[in-house]
Order: C-alpha cells, then sequence, then structure tokens
C-alpha cells in the first residue's frame, strides 16, 4: 500500500512539473502556430541562470529563481521579435530558428560552466515521513509554485484582457487583427510568457536533481510527448496530459520497473494518435 | 615532337623530380601527427570523456615537450583531434570515421561499453589502433585485434571491492541500479556474480539512460529492502541523483559504485559528504606521490589543473604506451606494425608502476592494461582512506 501512495505522492510532483513545461509549450504552438524546439533550452537556461545568481552573485534562492523566469521571458521575448516574427508564417523556418536556438544555448553552456554537473543545492532539504512513506520538502514546495504558477497561468489567460487577446489570436487570427489585435505586440508577449515557464520549471527543479548541458533534452521529449498527448495547442489537454503523464510514469516505474516506464508513455501516446489522433482535449484545425 | 612541347614535357618533369627530391626534407622538417581523443564529452558521463581527452593531450605535450616524438630519423609534432561519441555505439562508430577522415589511426578512448561495440568491427577498416576504458564483457576479442582496453574491468576488481566494503558493514543483500543499454547490463552482471560469490544476494533495477527523476525507481528498489545499493555503472551524474534521492527515501544503509570512478562528481550532485555519508567504490590507480606528479605534469604542460582526478591517472598509460609503440614502430602509417609492437611493450608506467597485459583468461587476448588499483571508503561522511589492491592474472 505504501508503494502506492508513494507513487501517487511521485506522480503529482511530476505531473506539476511537466504541467508548467507542457503549457508554455503549448501555448506557443496554440497562439503562434510554432513547434518550439528550444523549449529544453529555455529550461536548461533558467536552471544555470539561478546556479549563477546563487553562486555567482550571492543571491537568495527565491530572488535567484524570479531572475531566471524574467531572464529567460526576456530573452524569449527578444527571439521572438527579431527571428520568429517576420518568418511567423513559415512553419519550417520557425522550427528550424528555435533548433538552433536550441544548439547555440547548449554550446554557451557548456562553453562556459563545462560539461560537469553544477554543485547546486535546493536550500530546504530533508522529508516529512510517514511509516513507508516520504515526501521531501524540497519537492512539497516546488508542487506549491508550480501549482500556484499554473493558477496565475489561468486568471491571466482566461481573466484579463491579455488572455482574451491571445485566446482570440489563437482561435482566428485574421478576424482577431479585424478587430485591432496586434499580433507583432501580442505574439512575442506569449513567447516570452511560455519561455518564462520553462525558465522558472528549470530554476526550480534543477537544483533538486541536477544541472549539466543536456538536461534540456529529456524536457523538451516529455514536454512534446504530453502536448501531443494533450492536444497540441490546448490548454487544458496538456495540464490534463502532464498530470496522467507523470502517475502513469511513477505507477509503471514503481511497479514494472525504469524501463518499462519509459516504454508505457511511448505505446500510450502512440495508441492515442491512432485512435484519437487531436489528443485528449485538441481541436481538428487551429485557427491561426 | 615540336620544340615548344618538348620544353614544356621537359620542365614538367624536372618540376616532378625536384619536388620528388625535396619532398622527404619537407616531411622531415614537417612531421605531424595527429591522434584521436574519444568518449562522452558533454553529459552525464563527461568526466570520463574528457579524462580520456585529457590523458591523450598530456601525452602529447609530454612528447612535444622533448622537441616531438622520434619516429625513424623524423621528430613528429603530436597534436590531438577529440570526438564527442555521446556514450553511443552510433557516435563511436561517426567518430571513428571522422577521425580517419583526417587520417587519425591512433584513438585514446572511447570510454563506455556501447561505444566500444559501435566502434571495434570498423577500425580494421578504417585501420586505427584505439583503447577503449569499457566495462564490456567483450571489451577486446581475438576477432578486433587492434582494440586494446585500459583495465582492469569489472571482471578485475569487483571481488576486491566488495570483500573491502564487507571489512566495513554487514550486507547481506543489495539492490544494483544501472542504465538499461550494454553500458549497464555488461556491468551489472559481473558485479552480481561477484556479489553472490561473497555471500550477497542481489537485485537488479535497470532505467533508460536520460532519466533526470530516479524517486519511481528508488521506490521500487527500496521496497525489496536491501542492505546496500550499488550504482554500478550509472554515469557520475545519474548516481549523484540516486544517491541524493536515496537518502531523501530515508535509506540508511551503504552506497556501492562497482562502476567507473567519478566519487567527486557524486559528492558534488549529491549534495557533499553528510548526503554521502556511506559509500564504498572502485578507485582507479592508487593516490600515490608518483601518481600526483601527474596532476603537476598535466598543470606544468597543460597549463591548467586536470579536474578528471583518477580517472585520468588510469587513461594515460595507453596513451603513453601508444606513442612509445609508434616510436620503436618506426612508422605512422603502419597500424598493424604498430600494433605488433605495442602487444610486446612492458607494462612499466613512470608514474604507476609496474602493471601487467592482462586480459586473456577472461577475454582470450591480453590486450588489457592492468595496473595496480585503489577501493576508497567514505565511513559516517568521512573519507576512510584508499586501499591498494595489485593485479593480478
Amino acid at each position: 500500500m505504501h508503494q502506492f501512495l508513494e507513487a501517487a505522492i511521485i506522480g503529482v510532483g511530476l505531473g506539476a512539473q511537466y504541467a508548467l513545461l507542457a503549457l508554455g509549450f503549448t501555448l506557443i504552438f496554440g497562439i503562434l502556430g510554432v513547434v518550439n524546439f528550444a523549449h529544453g533550452g529555455f529550461y536548461m537556461l533558467g536552471g544555470y541562470v539561478a546556479y549563477t545568481c546563487v553562486a555567482g552573485l550571492g543571491l537568495a534562492y527565491p530572488l535567484a529563481v524570479v531572475v531566471a523566469m524574467l531572464a529567460t521571458a526576456a530573452l524569449g521575448w527578444l527571439f521572438e521579435l527579431l527571428l520568429i516574427e517576420p518568418l511567423i508564417d513559415d512553419h519550417l523556418a520557425t522550427l528550424m530558428l528555435s533548433l538552433g536556438l536550441y544548439l547555440i544555448i547548449s554550446t554557451v553552456v557548456l562553453a562556459i560552466f563545462g560539461p560537469i554537473s553544477m554543485e547546486f543545492a535546493f536550500p530546504v532539504t530533508g522529508s516529512f515521513h510517514a511509516g513507508s512513506v516520504y515526501l521531501p520538502r524540497e519537492n512539497l514546495i516546488v508542487l506549491a509554485v508550480c501549482l500556484v504558477a499554473i493558477a496565475c497561468l489561468w486568471l491571466v489567460l482566461f481573466r484579463t484582457d491579455l488572455g482574451r487577446a491571445l485566446r482570440a489570436l489563437a482561435d482566428d487570427r485574421a478576424v482577431g487583427m479585424a478587430q485591432g489585435l496586434r499580433p507583432r505586440l501580442l505574439f512575442p508577449l506569449a513567447f516570452a510568457l511560455a519561455t518564462g515557464l520553462a525558465g522558472l520549471t528549470g530554476a526550480l527543479v534543477t537544483p533538486i536533481l541536477s544541472l549539466a548541458p543536456g538536461v534540456g533534452e529529456p524536457v523538451l521529449a516529455t514536454s512534446f510527448l504530453t502536448v501531443i498527448l494533450g492536444g497540441l495547442g490546448s490548454l487544458g489537454g496538456a495540464a490534463l496530459a502532464a498530470f496522467i503523464v507523470g502517475l502513469v510514469e511513477a505507477y509503471t516505474s514503481v511497479y514494472f520497473g525504469g524501463s518499462i516506464g519509459a516504454l508505457v508513455l511511448f505505446v500510450m501516446v502512440l495508441l492515442l494518435l491512432v485512435f484519437r489522433p487531436t489528443g485528449l482535449l485538441g481541436r481538428d484545425v487551429r485557427g491561426a | 615532337m615540336p620544340m615548344f612541347r618538348r620544353i614544356q614535357v621537359s620542365l614538367v618533369a624536372a618540376t616532378a623530380v625536384i619536388a620528388g627530391l625535396a619532398t622527404p626534407a619537407l616531411a622531415q622538417s614537417g612531421c605531424e601527427l595527429k591522434i584521436g581523443s574519444m568518449g562522452p564529452m558533454s553529459g552525464g558521463g563527461a568526466q570520463w570523456g574528457l579524462a580520456m581527452d585529457g590523458a591523450a593531450r598530456m601525452a602529447a605535450a609530454e612528447v612535444n615537450a622533448e622537441g616531438g616524438l622520434k619516429v625513424g630519423d623524423r621528430k613528429c609534432h603530436v597534436t590531438v583531434v577529440a570526438y564527442d561519441s555521446k556514450y553511443t555505439a552510433d557516435g563511436a562508430a561517426a567518430g571513428s570515421n571522422a577521425l580517419a577522415a583526417e587520417g587519425i589511426h591512433f584513438i585514446i578512448g572511447p570510454v563506455g561499453a556501447p561505444e566500444a561495440t559501435g566502434i571495434k568491427p570498423i577500425l580494421g577498416r578504417n585501420q586505427q589502433i584505439a583503447w577503449n576504458g569499457s566495462y564490456a564483457k567483450d571489451a577486446v576479442t581475438t576477432r578486433y585485434p587492434l582494440m586494446f582496453h585500459l583495465g582492469p574491468g569489472p571482471g578485475g576488481w569487483a571481488d576486491s571491492v566488495i570483500k573491502e566494503a564487507l571489512k566495513h558493514w554487514k550486507i547481506q543483500s543489495v539492490a544494483l541500479i544501472a542504465p538499461n543499454d550494454q553500458g549497464g547490463t555488461d556491468i551489472v552482471t559481473v558485479d552480481e556474480v561477484a556479489y553472490k560469490d561473497n555471500g550477497v544476494k542481489t537485485t537488479s533495477e535497470y532505467y533508460q539512460r536520460g532519466t533526470t527523476n530516479f524517486a519511481p525507481i528508488i521506490t521500487r528498489v527500496l521496497a525489496t529492502n536491501p542492505d546496500a545499493v550499488d550504482t554500478a555503472s550509472s554515469p557520475p551524474g545519474d548516481a549523484g541523483v540516486i544517491v541524493k534521492q536515496l537518502r531523501l527515501a530515508g535509506f540508511k544503509g551503504p552506497i556501492g559504485r562497482n562502476g567507473g570512478p567519478g566519487t567527486e562528481e557524486i559528492l558534488r550532485v549529491s549534495g557533499g559528504m553528510d548526503v554521502l555519508k556511506d559509500f564504498y567504490w572502485y578507485a582507479g590507480p592508487p593516490d600515490t606521490p608518483e601518481a600526483r606528479v601527474i596532476d603537476a605534469d598535466y598543470k606544468k604542460l597543460l597549463g591548467k589543473d586536470q579536474t578528471f582526478g583518477a580517472s585520468l591517472w588510469g587513461d594515460l598509460p595507453g596513451a603513453r604506451m601508444t606513442l612509445k609503440a609508434i616510436s620503436v614502430a618506426g612508422t605512422i602509417d603502419d597500424v598493424q606494425k604498430v600494433a605488433e609492437v605495442l602487444r610486446h611493450l612492458p607494462v612499466d608506467d613512470p608514474n604507476l608502476g609496474k602493471g601487467v597485459w592482462s586480459g586473456q583468461k577472461q577475454f582470450g587476448i591480453a590486450q588489457e592494461l592492468m595496473y595496480p588499483f585503489g577501493v576508497g571508503i567514505i565511513k559516517d561522511g568521512k573519507e576512510v582512506g584508499v586501499t591498494r589492491v595489485e593485479p593480478k592474472l
């Protein structure tokens, strides 16, 4: 029984982290129609910015997390404005641009910090234990921040004019523009919002796992898998799928081992693509 | 033949003769020997690949400091070309081809079992000698005689590591965790036999390379209630996360590493001695004053500190012996001749001391370098020390 509970705790924790990443990934696709292959790079960059703030500048960790989120958001905003925006309707070009950005981020990180893992620890350690069930304090804090960030994102998207404008552009860009919405102003903001979320996740998660060049690659794979499961462009679908992925990964790994856990996720996505190609909550056609 | 045509032919012939006469002189003065270094130079196993590269660069710098490597009547300047084979079979195979395209016949590396598997079959075609540092069950074979091994592998040290651990802790059962590819399964198979021979029950848990969060796997492992957990050949970055999450889950037993060196990185990622607490590991070459001379020389020759620990010490003899074999063979092109010389060179490193050519018993071919090695122990968060073990055939 304790294994069942433990898997649930781990699964929810993983799900919240995946949700933050997948929401950013799907936000960019849903609003801009761009598949952002640099998403894992922004996660990695968030970790390195936070590490530099803590180890190099002596900032408190919470402040470092905020700086990491803002720095990755700023980079995302610039990248969209200067490089993506002029080619926004050329899907292949934007895909290649984002892939190129990931390679640049990885190489710069490798050149500055070297290839080995950084000594970057979460400031709060230890676990709560109840019998055989344990809950690491750091995971609890990360889960709480992730859930707050998801709630904030929901508020921004569904309860503010900015969110309404972004969703309108996602639904139908031509009609949105006819109503006076300005993609050149709003698209970079959407991109910044998404990359800021990736940076926030990186700053939160890398101290409890590890920080090294290359940590962005599995993140990109998981984000991609999650948004396909949820339905590309669907925010609700991404959040739902993230928790499903987290729980499936946790339960299959706990009960069937690490190799089977990874396999089950891919089989699940494969089956879904066969029987419901639009994903759990995806739409047939993107308006934008 | 018209006069103009005759003059033209004579000029071409004269130029060819002059060029032919000049070539040896030019080659003699401008001899350059490129050697390759290969291994994972980014990601979780980067420390091992960079150590391999550091060993190649140090051996090259040593001979360059003497005015170059003597090859016949020439002195060749040695340069190193690095290739990041990313701990994969295809990476190593691509690396072999890329280095061959640059005319490179001698490779210090690769590191891992998948890489060794990928590169072995094409060494003959590319006429390259390579030194793998893997713990593969077939690290060297009679079928691929241009492959040499920087030993020993787990077959050479697992028993000694386990016996040393049993002196410090009561271990009746152990859970081994490793990647689910050849770089993990080959080592775990050998480790399991060594544990069982010492009366320790084993369970094994494999994970997909690229896994970042090991919490579910640790929950599964701890359900078997092991006395010890062994991170085997998990890359140091992964092993550091495993250690951290094991301690967070409340595991208080010793954690072993019957795999490659990498304790520095494990300490860094896991959170330090207080987290690592009780740890036993294969430490590679023992920490002696003679071995530490390597670090000082590295700084003197390459202008920076070596940060790869004992991994560099273990890789360096392979690079040194390769250059020595080239010099004795008197050729930088005849790979078969260099390999033949190499097989008969005495194993006696200026820093590591005397060793042996082992491998006949395990692999059927004595192409494994084996020097004395150490077994490290950390107990209650304090380093107890490294016990020296002499090589045996």
